[in-house]
């Protein structure tokens, strides 16, 4: 038990080189290790593509199937977590495409999306603002989705966004922007001055 | 309302993950799976190359003999020859019984094993 525990904290203390180097000499443990530090990347970028729970589980696995057996590839041009994002969005994308689920991101999804989401039919609570934002983004074209979860919740600059997704920086910050729009122009119709007064009471507990 | 509030809102809302969840055990259990993947075609690789070392084997002892005792060999391939359907049966029950062996038994005692203790409910 001891020596598990040991195994565990210096696996721990370790940065990813040394990580990959562990895995790489076939220290599983370390691997183990690596799963649990971005296994919440890795959700947060497939969750935000596929948007299907029952079948999020496989498609994680794959990509750390996918991340193990290339590992030896990986030359350290960027950092893991961007090289770890990257195969997360391949893998989402053709598994999109593999079942045809693969939403076309143009004018007209915008407008479906502008139409489809009527707050009155929702349901929601007008305080519980985040959730109704959460599932805003759920109907947001694929590419919307994705550089929204990269840039504001994963952190990555433009530059890295534009490394996983193959899309040009200008193109990332264009999607950025309309998806925002989108999202404003939903919410103007929702927030009103007194939800905003609790709203601001969230953010400042926060 | 101003249109800064908003776009605050906006801002605080796009931190906030989406609602998907992996089991507790994930990392565990990916880590079991690769490790199985790996044991398979380690497995799979042992396999073919012990066939393929027992049928080298086999036609470098039959062509030794050509060379030592030629009407010796001749005499086994006419056997073989006379009993094709015998001997191929019997190669495939051995090449089966090794398959089982190096592959199947563990590929299944695997499988059985993860369904024992990797049905994880819990999920974080």
């Amino acid at each position: 038990m001891q020596h598990y525990t040991n195994v565990g904290c210096q696996t721990s203390c370790m940065d990813d080189n040394e990580l990959i180097e562990q895995i790489l000499n076939g220290n599983s443990n370390a691997f183990t290790f690596l799963v649990n530090r971005y296994q919440k990347l890795v959700l947060h970028i497939s969750g935000r593509l596929i948007q299907r729970q029952e079948e999020l589980e496989d498609v994680c696995q794959e990509v750390f199937l996918k991340v193990y057996q290339n590992l030896g590839k990986y030359r350290k041009e960027c950092k893991l977590s961007t090289w770890i994002a990257t195969i997360a969005y391949n893998t989402g994308i053709n598994h999109l495409r593999k079942f045809k689920k693969l939403d076309i991101s143009d004018s007209d999804t915008q407008e479906i999306f502008l139409k489809t989401v009527d707050p009155d039919t929702i349901g929601y609570e007008q305080t519980d603002l985040h959730r109704y934002i959460r599932e805003l983004i759920m109907l947001l074209p694929v590419q919307y989705r994705t550089v929204i979860t990269l840039y504001h919740l994963e952190e990555f600059s433009y530059q890295e966004i534009e490394q996983i997704t193959g899309m040009p920086e200008g193109t990332v910050k264009n999607y950025l922007f309309r998806a925002k729009a989108l999202l404003k122009e939903k919410l103007k119709f929702v927030v009103d001055a007194n939800s905003l007064k609790v709203v601001k009471e969230i953010t400042n507990e926060k | 309302m101003k249109n800064e509030e908003l776009d605050l809102i906006i801002e605080n809302g796009l931190k906030v993950g989406p609602d998907f969840h992996l089991p507790v055990d994930f990392a565990l259990k990916t880590s079991g799976k690769v490790g199985r993947s790996i044991q398979w075609k380690n497995d799979l690789l042992e396999y073919l190359s012990l066939t393929g070392l027992i049928l080298a084997l086999f036609i470098a002892s039959v062509g030794m003999y050509y060379y030592i005792d030629k009407s010796l060999a001749l005499r086994l391939l006419s056997i073989i020859s006379q009993n094709p359907l015998f001997f191929i049966l019997a190669f495939l029950l051995l090449n089966f019984i090794l398959f089982a062996d190096k592959v199947l038994l563990p590929l299944l005692f695997n499988k059985w094993n993860r369904v024992k203790i990797g049905d994880s409910k819990e999920y974080f």
